[in-house]
């Protein structure tokens, strides 16, 4: 019976210098994987993305296998790994594979790109025929398991970083950002990435700056166009969303001002983020009505409270898992009873009908009638004497017992020797054994 | 019997129905948002089946009485509510749409003994008046829900307080939108319900003009709205300003259907 196991690194156990020597790109990824196939290891899968490298694999000699999945890693970052590297086996394994696809274990915990890398390692190993039917199975429930952690719980909930709560906060005031008009004051690094992340929506830049040069540069950078400074007060009439971001010593943006332009605007909602040490905003504009105003530490506070939030629903999150995780292993162990049950059933049937020849032989010539109802009868016989047992293999839900039981029926029925037999070419009931045992 | 227990069933599938809106809000389950259509739709069909048995069994001789009116009023309301649904992602205003709905009709079982309407003051005018002031406050109700949303998310935005009811409730600009909308219809019916009102209270039998309290508050009412609407239009009110005048309006609105229900002697 195989099992799966992976072996990796993360941006847990191994710093961002070790990470990139593993790292692979597509073509890569595809190559990568023939060459771990093979020996012990019956399926395979890579993933590969900037926070962690992790092989998985399918084997029935899962310790071998998983010595060949940490040579192979050695070998491609050229260094020792033995520090670095985690391994998990059987449900810790699926456990794993499941937290990762639902980003349980990202370094942002709930962000989405992880589902669309696993995705597209999923993909890589299909297209060079190294999935089967446990990864196979294990992936597509990883996927599943993904995609109800993120509608049942909040765990996506709430961007973390400060470029996308501006544009998330200037969507819950102003709706569709599709030609609203954005203003850049300023220079600052942290201002123009989230002018940028603004800009991807479809609003309409404008830059200010002291300095034109500056201004023009900037404008470039984001897809925006330079208004000379003289143009501030104008510029803030028009504009729904300003972001400042300058070296001021002192308020660039003080309270007369923003009373004026409110004003001029008829009230019309105005949401300033002022990211810059010391602020530019008078934070006495923030009690007008219609301006909203958010400092540095504002966007901070809420990139940590939905970091929060989400680790609080990551709970919710890991209970998903382990009832899914409860729910593949069965599925598994169902696998492991199957033989068993086949393999009882077929030498049961074997010995009844070896009796019923004998006694055939005895009684004389039977019509094709009779014969039939005599193997009716003992297939009867044998189904009644059997559902007992075969329920109780079934239905155990508790891996411990089921295996025992697995264990006592083999050895009283002496099966293992009956399943050899059935696996012979000679016997009939071998092909039907073998296919009902693969995993589906 | 029967018509008392529909008014209940209805009543609880009301009830049902908000605290499922406000579970929604407070907690924002997906599948609760579903549930809670089906819940409204299943009051709504409730609702209906009631309306019927209770004209066909004569309790409710028209919907010229408070009563009928009252009932068709949260009916209209909730039915107003889900075509806005349609148009606007805004299921989570079932959360203060509903319980208004909800006192309506509760509103309306409260004053079934209402005497009739008299041969006196009954005109041509009368469906149309009552009609029109129907289509008023189901509008003034749609634009309290988006406003009382307004005035929460404002209150969120400014106190920086991100999770979980923020998330749900629609962008001010839609709420802000919506409210606007729904004056713009309210408002115009609601005046042609109060110009027929006062040329109905002009015309009485005995010729003399009289002003009850509840015609006041009517007229104060209309007042409000109109002040809304016109700084609105005339000053550029809107947001936080434009919300508290909208909720102020639709509370004299209220306070004039609470007097015809408990003190109706008021109204005449």
């Amino acid at each position: 019976m195989n099992d799966v196991v992976v072996v990796g690194l993360s941006y847990r156990t191994a710093p961002v210098e070790l990470r990139e020597r593993l790292s692979a790109t597509m073509s890569e990824l595809e190559l990568e994987l023939r060459s771990i196939r093979g020996g012990p290891v019956d399926e395979a899968l890579l993933l590969s993305t900037c926070n962690r490298v992790e092989i998985y694999v399918s084997a029935s000699a899962a310790r071998d296998a998983a010595r060949l999945a940490r040579a192979h890693l050695a070998r491609r970052a050229e260094v020792s790994l033995d520090s670095a590297l985690y391994e998990h086996h059987g449900a810790d394994a699926i456990r794993h594979a499941f937290r990762v696809a639902s980003s349980l274990d990202s370094l942002v915990v709930g962000e989405p790109q992880i589902l669309g890398q696993v995705k597209t390692s999923f993909e890589a190993a299909q297209a060079v025929g190294s999935i089967g039917p446990l990864l196979g199975r294990c992936f597509s429930r990883a996927f599943a398991v993904a995609k109800r952690v993120r509608s049942e719980t909040g765990i996506a909930e709430g961007t973390v970083s400060i470029s996308s709560i501006a544009v998330e906060l200037a969507r819950k005031i102003f709706g569709d950002l599709d030609g609203r008009r954005v203003l850049l004051l300023g220079a600052g690094e942290m201002g123009e990435a989230a002018a940028k992340s603004l800009a991807q929506t479809g609003v309409s830049l404008r830059v200010v700056n002291r300095s034109a040069d500056k201004a023009l540069a900037l404008a470039a950078a984001c897809g925006g166009e330079a208004r000379g400074y003289e143009t501030l007060a104008s510029e803030l009439v028009k504009a729904d969303v300003v972001i400042s971001s300058t070296s001021s010593p002192e308020f660039v943006l003080t309270d007369a001002m923003i009373r004026d332009v409110v004003r001029a605007r008829r009230h019309r909602p105005l949401f300033l983020i002022d990211i810059a040490v010391p602020r530019d905003v008078d934070p006495r504009v923030a009690s007008l009505d219609g301006v909203f105003l958010y400092d540095v530490d504002d966007l901070q506070k809420v990139a940590e409270e939905n970091l929060r939030s989400r680790r609080n629903e990551a709970n919710a999150a890991e209970r998903i898992v382990d009832i899914e995780v409860d729910e593949f292993e069965a599925w598994r162990r169902s696998l492991e009873v199957a033989p068993t049950i086949i393999a009882l059933r077929e030498h049961c049937r074997s010995v009844v009908r070896a009796e019923i020849d004998r006694t055939a032989a005895k009684l004389g010539p039977l019509d094709d009638a009779a014969r039939r109802t005599l193997e009716r009868m003992s297939e009867s016989i044998v189904n009644k004497l059997l559902h007992t047992p075969l329920t109780a293999l079934k239905s155990s839900d508790d891996e411990v017992e089921q295996a025992a039981l697995v264990a006592s029926t083999r050895r009283l029925f002496d099966l293992d020797n009956v399943v050899h037999d059935l696996e012979s070419p000679r016997t009939d009931a071998a092909p039907a054994l073998r296919k009902t045992g693969e995993p589906g | 019997m029967l018509v008392t227990g529909l008014f209940v069933a209805t009543a609880l599938l009301y009830a049902a129905a908000a605290l499922l809106y406000l579970a929604h809000l407070a907690r924002g389950v997906e599948r609760l948002e579903r549930r809670t259509h089906i819940m409204l739709g299943a009051a709504v069909v409730a609702h209906v089946v009631f309306l019927a048995v209770d004209i066909s069994s004569g309790r409710s001789a028209s919907f010229e009485g408070i009563h009928g009116t009252l009932s068709i009023l949260s009916l209209a309301t909730v039915i107003g509510f889900l075509l806005a649904t349609v148009r606007y992602r805004i299921a989570v205003l079932g959360a203060f749409i509903t319980p208004v709905a909800l006192l309506f009709f509760l509103a309306s079982g409260l004053v079934h003994d209402v005497a009739p309407v008299s041969p006196a003051v009954r005109n041509v005018l009368l469906p149309f008046h009552i009609g029109m002031n129907v289509l008023g406050i189901v509008a003034f109700a749609l634009a309290f829900g988006a406003s009382t949303a307004y005035v929460l998310q404002d209150r969120k935005l400014r106190k920086k307080e991100l999770s979980g009811v923020f998330r749900r409730l629609p962008s001010l600009d839609v709420l802000d939108g919506l409210s606007v909308r729904a004056l713009s219809i309210g408002f115009p019916a609601f005046t042609a319900g109060v110009v027929t009102g006062t040329l109905w209270m002009v015309r009485t039998p005995d010729g003399a003009p009289h002003l009850s309290p509840a015609h006041f508050i009517g007229l104060v009412t209309w007042v409000v709205f109109a002040s809304v609407i016109g700084l609105r239009v005339l000053a550029g009110w809107q947001g936080r300003r434009a919300a508290f005048g909208t909720m102020l309006g639709f509370v004299c609105a209220l306070v004039v259907l609470a007097i015809y229900v408990l003190r109706p002697e008021l109204a005449s």
